[in-house]
């Protein structure tokens, strides 16, 4: 016997006879034992606009050693307000609620907030890994979720492949998402003028879709035996609905800055619905570092993300969990930065405005696409054991740039004020 | 019964007795010491019956049993005796004879106590009628060994006992932990708290550890001579023996620690490297399962 022939399979099925004795008792046993459930509840809030309560259970099922499935249901339920994107004014302001019917009024240099944001979304996820040999693993899932005016349908697929001994894992994978706005109200027309309550708004059609597809490809080294390294580059495809059918754009005057008055007797100021392309392609840069340092693990990771609309960011996020024996304590820190949409304006001037219906021009107020930077930074407690739970409290602090282009009236309003967040998350092993 | 003794540790408890002549422990993540407890207790007895059933020690034993039936159809084994002796057969043809449970009868003139006593070629060669799988009249369930003949589990027991009794501990608790009995050990999951399990492993040549292995679900297995062996006149000759020569095998490595999926067939991979002496190497790298040498 001078060549080596690889035995390992005639050697597994030799084990397999000896060990699988008492298998088919063990594996009923093993059903019944190995459901692990997770609870985990997260409180949200942003002072005076949103307040959040998202509760969660996963259950994840060992199948075997290395395989495994995992179910999340989570509930998310929303109250409060949200930034409309118009500006604020000097003088009082009526809105009409995005279903048509109803209105609102903003006081006197306040941020103009729809309060009637209301909504609950259930969530269901579903994430089944298994081996498919001895160094590649497969990792296939699907989501669900709906909202009363958006559902959403989500696949994905994944493979890691291990090399090097175990020291380097390959990592490709894609994922498909079917998305689905059913707006309060119906699809506003692009540009389209807010009427008066219980007129006719101009309205697009009902509902509208979007289609994403993502694509990620990664390596992870292990450099020693305390530290790893993780690159990661994604790419992803988004064709459909993008624009906020609740977002609005104001309509100044050109010459003095004001609000133009659409209807004086209810104190209804003009304003547009956004518009936003129906294509964005982004791509990612993900870099992670990880190391333990003598029972600590400090985690350090950095992400570039650039897009077709112009937004770039940089996220920096710093953890490092200090292991305290029966428990660990862990400060956090991210810092986040991203340069505005191509089209994101703080109001629109009158003679500028594009008219209802050029789906060919694109504005948005949407904070979210401004020039902003977002730190937050928090602390995790958590116990060990067979019974782990751990809780968190973190703060996000949100500060923009102003829009360009401020005259006259608008030189008085603030039009990008911070937005600051808490958070209280807790979980526990049940 | 024997004590077992438990303590919490940084992550969680571990559990720890002797059996097979080998300290023995069982680390497990759970702050419940009452469930450390009663797994460590799984473990314990697990490898306590395992001993007691298969040592060539005792008189009470299956093998002695065995060996002291060697007329009419022989002995009839149980279910898991009769599981062992067709794992034996199993891996002796896949081995092509080298690894053989007969072969513990060449302890009669090896006696690996760090002496100089060194049989004589003939001694050795007296010994081989009596050294063979492919003499035994193995007939499921029952077995017949030509007079003389030993068998010996020595080989894999320890191992089979891990597995053992990480499946009968995993039945109750699916909390990750990892049964080490003197240095053949298996995991049932990564553990959570950390990212693997870290195990050093000995060095022959001096205090120094040789190595740290990180292991997630899997098991670890080393097999070597370090602690056993004679030497005369310069050479050493190490505790694993050829049974188709009835002498050490020259050139094996001095240790060969094997990953596997199980303890059993880490330990099968292990040994028979040794087996292979100056071919450990390329027999490892052929197999495709994670592995450490020490010459």
């Amino acid at each position: 016997m001078n060549k080596n022939i690889k035995i390992t399979t005639a050697l597994s099925a030799a084990a397999s006879a000896l060990l699988g004795v008492d298998a088919s008792l063990a594996q009923e046993t093993q059903a019944i034992g190995t459901w692990d459930f997770k609870m985990a509840a997260l409180y949200y809030t942003e002072p005076d606009r949103v307040d959040a309560i998202e509760p969660a259970i996963s259950a994840r099922r060992q199948i075997d050693t290395d395989e495994s499935l995992t179910l999340k249901l989570t509930l998310d339920s929303l109250t409060g307000a949200s930034a409309s994107g118009a500006v604020p004014s000097s003088d009082v302001q009526t809105y009409t609620r995005p279903s048509g019917s109803g209105s609102y009024t903003i006081g006197a240099n306040e941020t103009p907030l729809d309060d009637t944001f209301l909504d609950t979304r259930v969530a269901l996820n579903a994430n089944w890994e298994r081996p498919l040999g001895r160094l590649l693993t497969m990792n296939l899932g699907a989501n669900i979720s709906k909202e009363y005016d958006y559902t959403s349908l989500g696949v994905n697929a994944l493979l890691s492949r291990d090399f090097n001994k175990r020291n380097t894992t390959v990592t490709a994978g894609i994922s498909a998402a079917f998305d689905d706005i059913d707006p309060e109200g119906g699809v506003p027309v692009a540009f389209g003028v807010m009427r008066p309550a219980e007129e006719e708004q101009p309205r697009a059609g009902s509902s509208d879709d979007k289609t994403t597809a993502d694509f990620l490809m990664g390596v992870t080294q292990v450099i020693d035996a305390n530290s790893l390294f993780q690159l990661n580059y994604s790419f992803s495809q988004a064709d459909g609905y993008q624009t906020d059918p609740y977002k609005v754009l104001s309509v100044i005057d050109a010459s003095t800055g004001s609000l133009i008055i659409e209807d004086a007797a209810i104190g209804l100021p003009r304003v547009v619905a956004e518009n936003r392309p129906d294509e964005r392609t982004k791509h990612g840069l993900y870099g992670q570092y990880k190391r333990n340092i003598g029972g600590d693990v400090l985690d350090l990771s950095y992400r570039f993300m650039t897009d077709d609309w112009g937004i770039d960011s940089h996220t920096v996020d710093v953890k490092y969990r200090w292991d305290l024996g029966s428990g660990y304590l862990q400060p956090h820190i991210r810092y986040y930065q991203q340069s505005a949409a191509d089209f994101y304006r703080g109001f629109l001037l009158d003679g500028q405005t594009p008219v209802a219906g050029d789906i060919s021009s694109f504005a948005s107020a949407d904070y979210r696409l401004g020039d902003f930077t977002g730190v937050t930074t928090g602390l995790e407690y958590g116990r060990k054991g067979s019974q782990p739970w751990s809780i968190a409290i973190e703060y996000y602090l949100q500060s923009g740039d102003e829009p360009d282009g401020k005259f006259g009236a608008l030189n008085d309003q603030e039009l990008y004020p911070d937005v600051d967040a808490l958070m209280f998350r807790i979980i526990y092993d049940i | 019964m024997q004590p077992i003794e438990l303590a919490a540790t940084q992550y969680g408890h571990r559990a720890t007795f002797s059996a097979m002549a080998n300290p023995c422990e069982l680390l497990v993540e759970t702050d419940d010491a009452a469930l450390a407890r009663h797994l460590g207790e799984i473990v314990a007895a697990e490898a306590w019956r395992i001993e007691q059933k298969f040592s060539r020690y005792r008189d009470d034993s299956v093998i002695a049993a065995i060996q002291h039936t060697t007329a009419g159809n022989g002995y009839e084994v149980d279910s898991e005796t009769a599981s062992l002796l067709n794992f034996a057969g199993s891996v002796f043809t896949i081995s092509n004879g080298l690894f053989d449970i007969t072969s513990g009868v060449l302890r009669k003139i090896w006696k690996f106590d760090r002496s100089t006593n060194i049989p004589t070629r003939k001694q050795a060669k007296a010994l081989l009628p009596l050294i063979g799988w492919d003499k035994v009249e193995w007939q499921e369930p029952f077995i017949r060994l030509r007079p003389g003949m030993e068998l010996d589990f020595g080989g894999f027991g320890k191992e089979y006992a891990v597995d053992r009794a990480l499946q009968l501990a995993e039945a109750v608790s699916g909390t990750p932990m990892l049964v080490n009995f003197g240095g053949d050990m298996r995991a049932n999951r990564a553990p959570t708290m950390r990212d693997s399990w870290d195990v050093g492993i000995e060095s022959v040549s001096n205090s120094l550890p040789a190595g740290v292995v990180h292991f997630r679900a899997e098991a670890l297995v080393s097999s070597g001579d370090s602690r056993n062996y004679l030497e005369k006149n310069g050479v050493r000759y190490p505790h694993i023996l050829n049974p188709h020569t009835a002498w050490p095998v020259m050139g094996a490595p001095h240790a060969v620690t094997v990953l596997g999926p199980t303890c059993i067939e880490a330990g099968f991979i292990a040994t028979l490297a040794l087996l292979k002496g100056r071919a450990a190497e390329s027999f490892l790298a052929s197999q495709g399962f994670q592995h450490h040498v020490q010459r």
